[in-house]
This record gives structure tokens, sequence and C-alpha cells, in this order.
């Protein structure tokens, strides 16, 4: 296998494989940025919500503040007008799928706290937040749906009492061997771990919040909205459905978005409210999410329950997975489709890159009192990598051979590739036993263990640990369209456009909020028409401009938008030869294209680009009839030969100190190994991993949204929720491997998602490893010091654990 | 509304402000300074990190009423200042940030860093980062860039330590 | 995440503060560096009508010693990073500077006060669990003149103090440690900057009879340990000193505390009073 193929590439210092800097960085450097909160527009007013104070009730009254009736807005206000506003309502074809109805304001019940009840609008966002506090909702409550496996064995409440229980859907996958077979398996299998795993429910967090600006175009009648989103086309798709007024009339613009990694994924209710107010009062309208609203009455993500065992032969080998899985996906779908993506997807992804010889997987996505839950950086894998690594690491323990051991023995081999896996998966190419290899030398394991072999001086224990995983991305219909769901991706467009002085504007239909596609895709643009990137303008996440897109979402951008730009550019090399070929009366081809010049190939005549263009445009008198009249303006578009998706994997090995007087947990060592193909850019890939694996940390040891018994948030703020800072997140150590797809434009694969998944595996099979001598076994996420001291204490062995050592 | 006279990047300016009006949303909304990005308003992430008076503050937690007098300096007014424009190329050149949303903010605690504890090792560096929080690059670049702008030799290290420092309180 | 309206008056002076703050018709209350009543304004959960500036009062910005008894008077607006930065004169060995240095974050430090980090009382802020192991006391000023409080029974409990209203605080008295005086001062946080889960302390100073263990960063004020004076004596040792809080004794006061229930909680103040201990005999 080629893992090393960049290296047999001409090293390009502005193409694809080079590590340009980034375009984009000049006007963040200067605070120049355009995020919506910065938009001002004349005449603008400010929103503020005022929000459900309970997580499930029944709205009986709302009463506006005297003398701001016209200032506040409901429901009914929005269901007066014509047309009426609806409901997000997501429907799919997944047979057994429950809907919800999620009015944009609340209108007969709240489900969460936070949902927002009345829309309050004022000069300024602090007069706004007065009128809103001043609002008054009489409510009577109901008893609060909380925990999943509650919500699913035996519910206090229906969340949406039509259902007639709290289950959005109920999978089931099964592969390899079945009923008698499967249990002949199991009775026979030398080694058989069971454990009960949960991770904690997060906030994605990104820094920047959601957050709208909109006005009404009078002149083109259209809703020029302005938010910061991911999927910008899916977005209009959402507010021409619940607004219904047609797509054509809704352009919705993401300016600069600061980060989103799954959160802004979704059609906002306060989207919605604030595109029927900017009409309806005919002035533009903002407003922008705080981070208390952030925090307690917006999306979260990742509330997994594994009741999972593994059976494995005596060298640890994988032989078979029979697991249960709740999700809490919260109290609605969000548009989209958010409920069931998380359960679908641990059904079918929860083997990785494993072999076996029976699989069964049965899902329950429930609803609950809580927020609805969106797929982040990594989807339902940070969760799945947990469950089948942890199990591995005990599976391995129990055979009594090194976990890197039972993973080489059931690890998908490099001549297997291509790979139809047991939920028939297809895996493109890739050395998964070649990354395990290359980690445990990397993070030198038999260092660490003679190291075990001594106590510390300061009375911690140490622990390696490790995990592997693999990671679909740009997946294309074949994938998706089974689910039936507003956003089946297809094929991706671009736009390319040489102007009259011969640079290059690509519009595509995704949005880059700090993967660098401005950057990125024009070494894509360099690599094909020789143009140097400077001289290449990426327009990008505006409806009105752009192409169709699903948007930016599934690491699917490089493969995606990236090939449609390979595609328009080669394209436009073809419109330059044909020009070149009339300008310079020579047979095309006898045209060649190189580093930006475009010359007959016997040398004598030669143009740079924008000389080209400039005849185009300027001297059409030059061109002889027979010239291609559509001139250099392109649409390309892209669909991956085999559109199943590019499989990217890593092996994270990590070493940890953990202090049983405290429960605290130190990273001593993080390696990294990772595959994703071609890389297009070495700096950006990196800085994709070192920027998922601090929020994988955050999943692994510090990040938890939790609520009370009467669905009450605890986390208001980022003292409660914590995030990982530069103290928390050490420099990993990368180190790459570069199999090449064979199904995408350069073998390059997605890969933005991948740090973020090993971490929380990877971190507690180190910390287990540490608290084996004490027979302490952590089964939750995240790892906080009190789960730690807990487990601790569990196992009986607190005892003579606090060592006294100082750190004045 | 009551009028305050300070000092926005170098220049002097008459405001009418509301007591409750945070330095932040006073430079954003009313001066149309917007390059100081608001993360959480509690004080806790650091994007809105700006300089009073040379040293560095949050906005979100200083009423721009208590601000009399005071010069401030957000990150539109660094233009010549050779340590900052040091630390923007680095951070460029080490990929210090990717949506840029927290990069304001960071640019002035490196700053200081720079310029305040000149040679600090790598933990050091990391602690005084510890409070201001990016969610997209791991904080790998950006320590990268801060260590490389330290070893620049000959970097002029900015207005000497004793300008940025705070007065010292004395005897009565 | 807006503050409600409020009005704000600049203090020209502690008698001026103290008059401003007597107006019984609003709710009023003075504002140092906003770095606590900053966020609650914003987060809606404090609710003054009327906020009175006291950080630019000059008297409240000198740090000195008095001469009269070697005292460091710490003016209340004096803020962490000046002490971080040793700009103040040191009685205390460098304790002052190690506590200051590792509050929040720079840019909080240099606005946070030490007088507003008092009178605000959170059980888990540092200066509050400082200052009772320095057996430093409290200066405060109303509307009669001035008036001392011992710094270990200044917190009443979460967030509430021995501070009558309209009184000010105007400084701290911070005692000078003898040159053989040893300390220790430790606290957990999940990260830096975040408020400590626990804290343990620990100051032992036999020529001025001075032996004290503190806990900190309970529900409430934190617990002083006085170890008994005849283990103060010439003849002693530190280490008989510190041989004085065993494993029994601290879990007894953490439990008297009323923290005793949570085994997290516990175990975390008991390996933070231990470490202290150790930190303060090496
Ligand atoms: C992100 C963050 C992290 C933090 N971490 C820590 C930490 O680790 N440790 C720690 O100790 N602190 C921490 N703090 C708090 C910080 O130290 C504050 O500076 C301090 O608690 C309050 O000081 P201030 O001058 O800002 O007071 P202000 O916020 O202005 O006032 C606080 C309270 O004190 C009252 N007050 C102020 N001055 C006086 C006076 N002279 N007389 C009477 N009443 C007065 C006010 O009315 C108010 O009720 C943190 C703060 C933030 C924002
Ligand atoms: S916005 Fe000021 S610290 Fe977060
Ligand atoms: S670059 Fe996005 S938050 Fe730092």
């Amino acid at each position: 296998m080629d893992h090393d193929i960049a290296r047999a590439r001409p090293l390009s210092t502005t193409g694809v494989g080079a590590s340009l800097p980034r375009k984009e960085d000049r006007r963040f450097l200067a605070g120049e940025g355009e995020f919506v909160g910065n938009i001002k527009l004349p005449g603008m007013l400010h929103v503020a919500f005022a929000r459900s104070a309970v997580a499930h009730g029944r709205v009986l009254a709302i009463h506006k503040p005297a003398g701001f009736e016209g200032a506040v807005f409901t429901m009914a206000d929005l269901e007066a007008g014509s047309p009426p506003v609806g409901p997000i309502r997501v429907l799919s074809s997944l047979p057994g799928f429950k809907p919800s109805s999620q009015w944009p304001l609340a209108r007969d019940k709240v489900r969460q706290v936070g949902e927002p009840i009345a829309m309050c609008v004022a000069a300024t966002r602090a007069e706004a937040e007065d009128i809103a506090d001043a609002v008054v909702v009489d409510i009577e409550d109901l008893p609060a749906v909380v925990d999943m496996l509650q919500a699913r064995d035996a519910p206090p409440a229906l969340v949406h009492e039509e259902w007639g229980d709290n289950i959005f859907l109920e999978t089931l996958v099964e592969g390899g061997l079945k009923g008698d077979e499967f249990e002949a398996l199991k009775g026979s299998a030398a080694v058989k771990v069971h454990r009960r795993l949960r991770t904690a429910r997060q906030s994605m967090a990104p820094m920047e919040g959601r957050g709208v600006v909109c006005t009404w175009n009078t002149r083109l009648d259209q809703l020029e909205m302005y938010t910061a989103a991911q999927m910008p086309h899916i977005n209009r798709a959402g507010l021409s459905e619940t607004l219904g007024i047609d797509q054509a009339s809704i352009r919705v613009i993401a300016p600069d978005v600061g980060g989103g990694f799954g959160y802004k994924g979704i059609l906002l209710p306060e989207e919605i409210c604030l595109a029927w107010l900017t009409r309806h009062i005919g002035r533009p309208v903002k407003w922008i999410e705080d981070r208390r609203e952030q925090l307690i009455a917006n999306t979260n993500c990742r509330e997994h329950h594994y009741d999972i065992t593994v059976y494995a032969d005596a060298r640890g080998r994988l032989l078979a997975i029979d697991c249960d899985s709740v999700i809490d996906s919260g109290a609605y779908s969000s548009y989209p489709f958010s409920a069931c993506l998380e359960a679908a997807q641990v059904g079918s992804i929860l083997p990785g890159p494993y072999k076996m010889e029976a699989f069964r997987c049965r899902t329950w996505s429930v609803s609950t009192n809580k927020p609805p839950i969106l797929p982040y950086r990594g989807v339902a894998r940070a969760g799945v990598c947990f469950a089948i690594e942890t199990l591995i690491d005990a599976a391995a323990l129990a055979a009594g051979v090194e976990p890197h051991e039972a993973r080489l023995a059931s690890l998908i081999e490099p001549d297997e590739m291509p790979y139809d896996n047991i939920t028939r998966k297809h895996f493109d190419s890739g050395d998964y036993p070649e990354a395990i290899r290359r980690a445990m030398e990397a993070i030198d394991l038999p260092a660490w263990r003679a190291r075990q072999g001594t106590p510390e001086p300061d009375g911690r224990l140490i622990g390696v640990g490790h995990a592997v995983f693999c990671e679909q991305a740009a997946h294309g219909t074949s994938v998706y369209y089974g689910w039936g769901i507003p956003m089946v991706p297809g094929h991706e467009q671009c736009g390319a456009r040489m102007t009259p002085d011969g640079r290059l504007e690509l519009r595509i239909g995704a949005q880059s909020h700090g993967q660098s596609l401005e950057t990125t895709l024009a070494q894509v643009a360099n690599e094909i028409l020789g143009i140097d990137p400077a001289h290449v303008r990426l327009v990008h996440g505006d409806t009105g401009v752009t192409p169709y897109s699903t948007g930016t979402w599934g690491s699917r951008s490089m493969v995606m938008s990236g090939g449609a730009v390979a595609e328009a550019c080669t394209l436009m090399v073809e419109r330059v030869r044909d020009i070149a070929a009339h300008l310079f009366q020579v047979p095309l081809d006898q045209v060649v294209l190189a580093q930006g010049r475009v010359s007959d190939r016997a040398g004598v005549q030669s143009l740079t680009l924008a000389e080209l263009a400039h005849v185009w445009y300027r001297q059409p008198q030059r061109l002889p009839p027979g010239v291609n009249p559509a001139g250099l303006e392109v649409i390309g578009g892209y669909k991956a030969r085999v559109d199943t998706g590019t499989f990217s994997y890593a092996c994270h090995a990590v070493a940890v100190a953990v202090d049983p007087g405290t429960g605290a947990v130190e990273l001593l060592d993080y390696v990294i190994v990772e595959d994703a193909g071609t890389l297009v850019n070495p700096m950006v890939v990196d800085g994709q991993i070192y920027g998922g694996t601090a929020q994988g940390i955050g999943t692994a040891l510090f990040e938890e949204m939790r609520y009370d018994s009467q669905g009450q948030p605890l986390a208001s703020t980022l003292a409660d929720y914590m995030l990982p800072g530069a103290t928390e997140v050490p420099a990993p150590r990368i180190i790459h491997m570069e199999t090449r797809s064979p199904y995408t434009t350069f073998g390059q694969k997605g890969m933005g998602e991948g740090g973020a998944i090993a971490p929380g595996a990877a971190i507690a099979n180190a910390v287990n490893d540490a608290l084996r001598p004490l027979g302490a076994e952590l089964t939750e996420l995240p790892m906080s010091p009190r789960r730690v001291m807990a487990a601790i204490a569990a196992a009986g062995s607190a005892a003579g654990a606090v060592a006294g050592r100082g750190a004045a | 509304m009551t009028t305050i006279r300070l000092t926005v990047n170098g220049q002097p300016i008459e405001a009418e402000v509301q007591p409750r009006t945070h330095l932040a949303d006073f430079l954003r909304e009313q001066q149309l300074l917007t390059g100081t990005n608001l993360g959480c308003e509690h004080g806790i992430c650091g994007a809105c990190t700006l300089e009073i008076d040379g040293a560095p503050a949050r906005s979100c937690i200083t009423y721009a009423i208590d601000c009399e007098g005071a010069s401030i300096r957000t990150i539109e007014g660094f233009d010549g200042d050779a340590p900052m424009a040091a630390l923007r190329a680095a951070f460029s050149t080490e990929h210090a940030l990717q949506c840029g949303y927290c990069t304001p903010g960071m640019l002035v605690t490196a700053r200081d860093i720079v310029t305040r504890l000149p040679g600090a090792p790598e933990a050091r560096i990391r602690k005084e980062l510890s409070g201001n929080l990016c969610r997209c690059t791991g904080y790998a670049g950006i320590v990268r860039a801060i260590r490389a702008v330290m070893a620049q030799s000959g970097t002029p290290s900015g207005p000497g330590l004793a300008s940025v420092r705070p007065v010292a309180p004395t005897a009565p | 995440m807006k503050a409600p309206a409020f009005d704000f008056t600049q203090a020209q002076s502690v008698p001026d503060a103290v008059a401003l703050l007597a107006d019984t018709a609003r709710f009023t209350k003075p504002l140092a560096g906003g770095q606590s009543l900053g966020p609650m304004l914003n987060l809606r959960v404090a609710f003054p009508e009327h906020l009175i500036g006291v950080r630019q009062i000059e008297a409240l910005r000198h740090a000195f010693i008095d001469p009269a008894n070697g005292e460091l008077v710490l003016g209340a607006a004096v803020r962490h990073a000046q002490i971080e930065d040793g700009l103040i004169p040191d009685v205390t060995r460098g304790l002052l500077a190690h506590v200051a240095a590792n509050i929040a974050y720079r840019a909080v430090r240099n606005r946070g006060t030490v007088g507003g980090s008092l009178a605000h009382a959170d059980p888990a802020a540092d200066w509050v669990n400082t200052m009772p192991l320095l057996g430093a006391r409290i200066v405060v000023a109303g509307p009669d003149g001035e008036r001392e409080i011992d710094a270990r029974t200044f917190m009443t409990g979460p967030f509430t103090t021995a501070l009558d209203e309209p009184e000010l605080l105007v400084a701290v008295r911070v005692p000078a440690l003898s040159d053989a005086a040893r300390w220790a001062y430790v606290k957990f946080c999940r990260k830096p900057g975040e408020f400590a889960e626990a804290v343990g302390g620990v100051l032992i100073d036999r020529p001025r009879a001075v032996g004290r263990l503190l806990i900190g960063a309970t529900d409430g004020a934190p617990v002083v340990l006085e170890a008994p004076t005849e283990l103060l004596a010439a003849s002693s040792t530190d280490s008989q000193v510190a041989e004085h809080w065993t494993d029994d004794r601290l879990r007894a006061a953490i439990n008297a505390a009323g923290i005793g229930h949570d085994p997290y909680v516990a175990q975390l103040h008991l390996t933070m009073a231990r470490r202290a201990i150790v930190a303060a005999l090496a």
C-alpha cells in the first residue's frame, strides 16, 4: 500500500500538498472578521426571548407587560399572519419514526427549559431583555422526563402525548451469524465481557454562538438573513417550509462564522421568528444568542447509554458484539434531522474497523424534556469509540494479552481493502494495523510498562492506553437516501468565473467556518489552473450567489467542494485552451496550460491568464468566429465514483497520571497516528486534528451538561460547563500516513472530525490502566475527579491513597 | 445617559453612555469597533480581552462608565506595534487561528505574555493562556506562535515593563 | 445577557462613599473591579439600583507598612496583579504574592481588588481563605468612623460578611510574619483560574505563637484550626505542631463544617489539608 504517496509527489509550494499559510488570516488578525454580531443595518432593532423556566408544562396564558404589547409577540401572533407560520416538523421515511412538532414559540406545551415563549423587540438588547423579564407566563407543571432509561422504561410523563411512548425510533441492526448460530458462538467464546457505559450530554460550545440579522429587501421582495450557520441552503429550505414562502424569496448568508462543530447545522426557531418579525414590523432585526441561552436553551449532543457485551477468542480476537444502546435525543428533532441520527449511526458504525462473525445492535432514540441533541464533531463516533474500545481493552485483559495485540488480531488487513464490513460499510483503503504499530512505537509502550513497576514519587498512578477508529466522511446519496429526510447529499457544484483581469472567483454552497476552505480550495485551483492562490477568491455560504449544497458537515467539504472546484477548474482549462487555440490560430491539441500561462507547443505564442482574460472580455474583436461563446464562466459538478464515503482513521495513544488523592488526571504524552489520504494542506490538517483532539479531551475529562430531577440545567455559565484550556490540552505528536482514497479527485479523505472521536476512549483506557492496581474502573464520561474518586472508593481502595505531598 | 471622556486607540473621545453598558458593547455598538468579540459576557472565555491603561482586561465585565479617563486599546489599535506585528505573523505561520473568533482576545493576551514574561517556559505560557478559550485550534499553534515570537532575537519587546505594569500602590 | 439598568456615581473619598451608600431609598452597592459583580449583573442575578464606584478612591489604593507595628495595610482597591507583581511591601514571606498569582486570570487580576473579593465572600475565593490564615484584620468604615474585624470572623456564611450597611471595606491589616514562619497554601481547581473545590492552608510561626491550619472552599466560612499554645513553645518543632493535625482531627473539622456527607468533597478537603502540611514543612 502506498502510505506515503505525498512524498512521491513533486513538492508543490502552492498546490495540493502545500502547507500554504491561510488567506483568511489577515482579516481575523486585524479584528476585521465579519461575524453576524458585527452586522448593523440602518434602523435595526434588537430581540430577546422570554423562555420557559420549567422543563415540562402546559402553557395556560402569556401576559404581555403593560405598555409593551406592541413589542412582544407570541405564537398566536405568528400564526395570525398570512401565510401562518408553522412548526418545525421533520419527517423521515425510516419505518416507525415519530415526528415532533416544534413551534418556533411555544404554543400549547413547553418541553424543555429555555424553550422560547415570547419574542420581545426593543432599541437595544438590554431593553429587549428588560421586556422579556417582564413577560409573565402561566404554566401548569407536568412531570419532567429527565433520564433516558426512565423515559423509555417507566416514563413519568409523555413528552409528545400523541406518540403513546417517548420513543422517536427503535432500530435493529444485525450482521453475520444469526439466531442459533449466534447463540452457539456466544456459548463457545473463550472471553465474554459485559459493561454498562454512559457518555454525558454535552454542549458543542463554539466560541461564537448562533445569531441572526435579517431584513426584508423590498426591491427583490426577498428576505435577507445573515445567520451564523453551517448549511445556509438547508436553512433556506427550512425557512421556506415553516414560513410558507417560496425559496427564491429567501436569501440566507452565513458571514464569517465563529466555529460550528455541528451546532450551527440546523434551522433555529429563532431564525423563523426573526424572519417573520422583520416583515411584520418593517425594520431590520437582530438576535445574538448569548452564552447562557446556548447552555440552557439551545441544542446539546452526545448523551449515550450502552449495555454491551463483547465476545472474543482466547487471544482476544473479536468474535461478536451484542449491544443495546439508548440515546437521549431531547425534546424535538431539529431541522433537517437530528433525533435519530446518533442512534441509527451507533447501530451501523459500532463494529468500527474490526472484523467479527456476528453483530447485533438495538437502539432507542428517546425523547426527554431536554434540548434536542445534534450531531457534534465525530457525531455518534465518540460514544461508539468509547464503547467498543473500552470493551476491547476489557476483552484483552480477560484474555491476558496487551490491548494492541487484541486489536491487531481483529482489524481489517490492508490487503483486504476495499472491504465491506459486517454492517456493509465499504472501507475504501487504509492500513489500520500499521497505525497501531506506529502508535505503540511512538508512545513507547514498554517504557511506560517499566515505569509502572515502581511507585511514582508523588504517589500518582501511571496508565497508558490507546484507541483506534475510522471516520466515514463525505458519504453521499447511497448512504442517505434511505433516511428520507430533507437533506440528502447528491452532487456538489462549483461556479468558477475568470474576471477580466485574470483572477478567479469560485462559488460553492458549503460554508467555511474555520476549515480554511478559502485557502485549500485556492490550492486545488492552483493545482489545476496554475493560478496563484492569491488570485483566487472563494465565495461561500450565500444562497444568493452559490450553487445548492447541503453544506459543511460530515467532513465532506474537501472531498465534495474540493472535487467540484477541481471539476470547474478543469472545465475552465478547456475554455482557456479553446480561446487560446483560436487566438494563436493553432489546433487545440497544440495548446498547453502550465503555471498560469497558456502557450502553443512550439513555444512561440504565450499569454498569461490575465492577458487571455483581457482579450476575452475587452478585445473580443481579436477572437475569430467559432470560439465557444460560453466564455470564462463555468459550473463544475462532482460526485465521487463510489459515494459511500472515504474512511480516514487514526490511532490515539496516551499516557496519563491519575492522582488518587483528588481524582485529577494529567495527560503526560499524547500520540496520534493518522491517515487521511492525500493531505491537501498538511498544516490545516494538523490544525483540524489538534482542535478536534482538544474537544475530545473535553469529552473525556471535563464537559458535562447536567440536569436535576426537575429537568433544570445545572450549567448556565462557562464556570459550570468547563471547556478545556491551554493547560488541559497537551501538544499531541502527530504522525501521518497517507493512503490515498481510490475514489476521490486527489486521493484525499474527509478528516475534519476525527480528532474529537478517540480521546474519550483512549484516555479512558489509560485511566483504567492506571487504576487497575486498585481494582477500579471507570465506565462513564467525562472522567471527572468526582467519578475517578467514586470509582476508587467503590473498589474499596481509597484507604492510604492520600499520599501527603505538597504543591505549594 | 452620562458623559464620559476616555481615550480609545489613541483618540480622545467624549461619549454618552448608559451606566449598564459594558465596555465591549460601548466599543462595538457606539464606537463601531467590532474587533473585540463577546464569547460569554461573564469573564471566563477571554474573547473580549483588550487593554485598559496598558494591561489586559475583560471588556465584558468592565462598564464603560467606570472607564472615565482610561486609555483603551482594542485589536484595531495595534498598528505599528512591533510585538503585535510579530505575533500576527507568527499566528499565521503557526496556524494559531481557525475561525478567528477568539483571535483578537488571544492576541492581546499573547502580547501581554511576550512583553511581561520574556523567555517564559511553555508551561508558564500555557498557564497565562488559560483565561482565553479557543474551541478550534487546540492551542498548539497559539503556543508555538508565542514561543516563536519570544525566540525571535532582536524583536523589540515593545514598551518597557514599567509602562505596561499597573502603577504601584504607595504610602499615603 | 445584559445588565439591568442601574445608576452609577463615582465616589471621591471614603466618607463620600459611605454617605452615598447610606441612601436607603435605593438598593445601593459599591463597585470595585467589577470582576464578581459584573458577571452577576450581566447574568441578572443581582439587581442593584445604584452603584458607587470605589476603585478610584485614593485612600483605598495605598499599601504601606504601619511603622507602629510592622503590619501591612493593604488598601481595599489594591488589585490582585499588583500583589502578584511584588509591587506592595511583603510581610508574608511571599504568601500574598503566591496567592495573588493564582487567582483567576491575568486580565481579571488586573482589575479585581482585595476589598471586592473579601466583600463578595465567595467561599471558594482566595482572599477570604488567606486572610484568616494570616490572622489579618479587616478595616471597615461606616458613618461613625472605622472599626476592625478579625478576618476569622469576617465571613459569616456563603456570600455574607460582618459588614453592616452602609459600611465600606477600606483596608486589610496583615500582621508581619517572623523570619521563621513557614506557610503553604494549596488549592484544588479543575482548571487554573477556576474557583477552588478545596483549599488547604498552613501557617506555622512559633516565634509569634501561631500554628494555624485552614480548610477552605467549604460551603461557608473557612475552617481555621489553631494549634494548642503548648505546642507553640520555643522548645517544640514545626513538625510537632503539624503532627497535631491528625486525619481524625481534620475529618472532624470537615464534618463540623457540614461538608462531610459528600465523600468526594470530604476527601478533597482532607487531601488538600494534608498536602498543605507537607508543603509547609518541606
Ligand atoms: C473568570 C473569573 C475567575 C475568577 N477566579 C477567581 C479565583 O480563582 N479566586 C478568587 O479569589 N477570585 C476569583 N475571581 C473573582 C475575582 O478575584 C474578583 O476580582 C473578586 O472576587 C472581586 O473583586 P472586585 O474588585 O472585582 O469586586 P466587585 O466585583 O466590584 O465587587 C464584588 C462585591 O464586593 C462589593 N464591594 C466591592 N468593593 C467593596 C468595598 N470596598 N467595600 C464593601 N463592599 C465592596 C461589591 O458591592 C460586590 O458585592 C474570578 C473572577 C472571574 C471573572
Ligand atoms: S466575553 Fe468577556 S470573558 Fe467572555
Ligand atoms: S480560532 Fe475559533 S475559537 Fe479560536
